[in-house]
């Protein structure tokens, strides 16, 4: 008796496999891998790359794999792992791993790249550049248009902004060279102080090169630094003094010391990449240009600002940033470009 | 031009200069201590870097700056401890021990920070109470004053103190003479009754207490966060300045200021439009200058104390 029932579970189990085998196979998920030049946790770039892979796992049947390292040694060593492993996506989120991915794409046909703020031509690479630019020229604008403000507390009447950046990265030159555009477009006398803390993960010199500024008269800096940004942030909070934010929405990690934050939609860009992959209207060769006109890059509606300083709020710095932004998307306004920044 | 030169150089210097040595200082003191007892402590980065992660987890969880520096101290103490033991017991080279400790805090750091606190690269939270500040609201009034004075971070100052005490305690008391004596000739001290063995481990202890304050110092008082190796070689830049000081804790002292100025200046230097991979690079030719300049007095010394003998 025992005996029996014992070979028929076993018959009915491999039975049961037979079933079960094509349907696993029609719904193999795809499985996708982002490698990332730093590391989660950053409230910026990195992390809104992931929440477009989170959004992207709650819709489609998608596995994921993420490799964090800081060590620009690892990255290719990261790059190539996953390509060979098998993943049906490999997304190279960063400039610097965007070069990687020219040089190993040829090696391995079977496998689309998607690449996030670089360049890359070949058959099964897709990438996807933002306009920074453009949404740094708003950053800028609304730093200079804030920073005469002295009626708020911890604004000084001087004509000086500041700028801190992670690594001395083409990309980041074209936020810059925006953020440079718009202030003195608001005021050609403003001056812009302008510091690279030469990597994107020691907050202590973001903090260190945030108090210097602060010290040489600046009273807002803008942050495009990643997880050295932390600390360009933390700066603001304990100096009451004022910092922009950069990619993600990071307004209320202080609330009432982040003027806006100048949003990177680069959970955009990653959630529609695994769509393509998902849907196979992946198209190889191509580059996206994602700007102020597609939504891809934006200023905060400050509202965390808004609410902290109460009616000490210039609303008509609202008003004058809503009014830039349809002169930058109608192309009244153009935005210089980094020319080292490679677009197509 | 003069006015760029008044953006560089002005009196907010002096407060930048101080912050940004503070955590060397509290390097050097830690390898001061052994060194005077001829052991070169190389493991105070490590020993920092595990500090800072603990003060950072402790605060967030207990919410108490008291708990986390205690914290911190324990673990500095444990790690210098084990140390001591591999290099005074079992007469492992210390420079190795130093540098397995290092290594193993910049992996076991991370690690923890995924494990305990689920993230990586950095951790930041609103509940980490970081130390204290000295704030004097009769400064409040004068912006200058302020910038000079006031909203110390409790460790500044006393890191200040800690030089002078440590000054008092090797070159005015006994047990100074005793440790400097273990240190300059361990044959000689022990004929004279030293306990040589319970002298070196004792005071490796004291430098892993020295080592967590550190720690706690960075994470809860440069800064009130923690990322993955946030010391990045200010423990190195205080074995620097001790060599410097050639381990007289006043002169140490001297060297962690100049390499404090050096940092503030490079970062004003930088916001002026300077080229960032030059100015980037003058903590780390700081570091060389000040080694060579050591080294330099250290051979005219040697230099004298020969023709003295002939």
């Amino acid at each position: 008796m025992k005996g029996t029932s014992r070979v028929l579970i076993a018959l009915c189990l491999i039975a049961s496999c037979f079933f079960a085998l094509p349907v696993m196979a029609a719904d193999k998920p795809v499985k996708v891998a982002l490698v990332l030049a730093g590391f989660l946790g950053d409230k910026s770039f990195n992390d809104s790359a992931y929440q477009g892979l989170e959004r992207a796992m709650t819709d489609f049947d998608v596995e994921l794999k993420v490799m964090e390292s800081k060590n620009p040694a690892d990255w290719e060593s990261n790059l190539v792992a996953m390509a060979a492993a098998g993943y049906d996506l490999v997304l190279a989120c960063s400039t610097q791993i965007a070069e990687i991915v020219g040089s190993h794409a040829a090696d391995f046909p079977d496998v689309k790249f998607g690449v996030i703020d670089g360049a890359i031509k070949a058959p099964n690479v897709k990438s996807i550049v933002f306009a920074q630019n453009e949404g740094s020229f708003l950053a800028g604008a609304a730093a200079a248009l804030f920073t005469t403000r002295s009626e708020i507390e911890g604004v000084n009447d001087k004509k000086i902004i500041g700028w801190v950046g992670g690594m001395d990265i083409p990309v980041l030159h074209d936020f810059l060279v925006g953020y440079e555009q718009g202030a003195k477009f608001i005021d050609p006398e403003m001056r812009v102080l302008v510091s690279f803390a030469g990597t994107f993960n020691d907050p202590l010199k973001g903090k260190e090169l945030t108090l210097a500024q602060y010290d040489q008269g600046a009273d807002i800096v803008m942050n495009v630094a990643s997880n050295t940004g932390n600390g360009i942030l933390e700066a603001a909070h304990e100096a009451g003094k004022f910092a922009i934010g950069v990619d993600l929405d990071q307004d209320g990690i202080y609330p009432g010391h982040i003027l806006t934050s100048m949003l990177k939609r680069v959970d955009v860009a990653s959630y529609e990449l695994v769509k393509d992959v998902v849907d196979g209207t992946f198209k190889g060769d191509t580059v996206v240009e994602m700007g102020i006109a597609s939504g891809g890059v934006s200023l905060t509606d400050m509202s965390v600002m808004k609410e902290a300083l109460g009616d000490r709020f210039p609303q008509e710095l609202l008003d004058k940033i809503g009014e830039l932004t349809e002169q930058v998307r109608s192309g009244a306004i153009k935005v210089d470009a980094y020319e080292g920044f490679r677009r197509n | 031009m003069f006015d760029d030169l008044s953006l560089v150089f002005n009196y907010t210097l002096f407060r930048a200069t101080l912050r940004a040595s503070t955590p060397i200082l509290y390097a050097t003191l830690t390898c001061i201590l052994t060194q005077q007892a001829d052991i070169l402590n190389v493991g105070v980065e490590g020993i920092m870097l595990c500090g800072a992660f603990t003060a950072v987890a402790v605060s967030y969880f207990s919410g108490s700056w008291l708990l986390a520096l205690l914290a911190a101290v324990a673990v500095g103490t444990v790690i210098a401890a084990v140390m001591a033991l591999a290099h005074l017991r079992y007469k492992a080279d210390i420079f190795v021990v130093g540098m397995a400790v290092n290594m193993l805090a910049l992996a076991l750091t991370r690690f923890l920070l995924q494990k305990v606190l689920g993230t990586s690269g950095s951790f930041y939270d609103r509940a980490i109470v970081p130390l204290p500040r000295i704030h004097l609201a009769l400064l409040d009034g004068n912006e200058v004053l302020r910038s000079l004075f006031n909203d110390y971070s409790l460790f500044e100052p006393l890191g200040i103190l800690l030089v002078f005490f440590l000054s008092w305690l090797l070159y005015r008391t006994v047990w100074g003479l005793r440790l400097r004596s273990v240190g300059l000739n361990p044959l000689a001290a022990e004929t004279a009754g030293i306990p040589v063995f319970r002298r070196k481990f004792e005071v490796m202890l004291y430098s892993g207490v020295v080592g967590g304050m550190a720690g706690a110092y960075l994470s809860l008082g440069y800064s009130r966060l923690f990322a993955e190796n946030m010391t990045n070689g200010r423990g190195f830049m205080g074995v620097a300045a001790m060599f410097f000081g050639g381990g007289d804790p006043i002169r140490s002292w001297i060297g962690c200021l100049i390499f404090g100025f050096t940092d503030s200046i490079g970062s004003r230097l930088q916001s002026l439009g300077l080229p960032p991979q030059f100015i980037l690079m003058i903590p780390y030719v700081a570091t060389i200058s000040i080694l060579a300049l050591a080294m330099g007095r250290k051979m005219a010394a040697q230099r004298r104390a020969r023709s003295a003998l002939k």
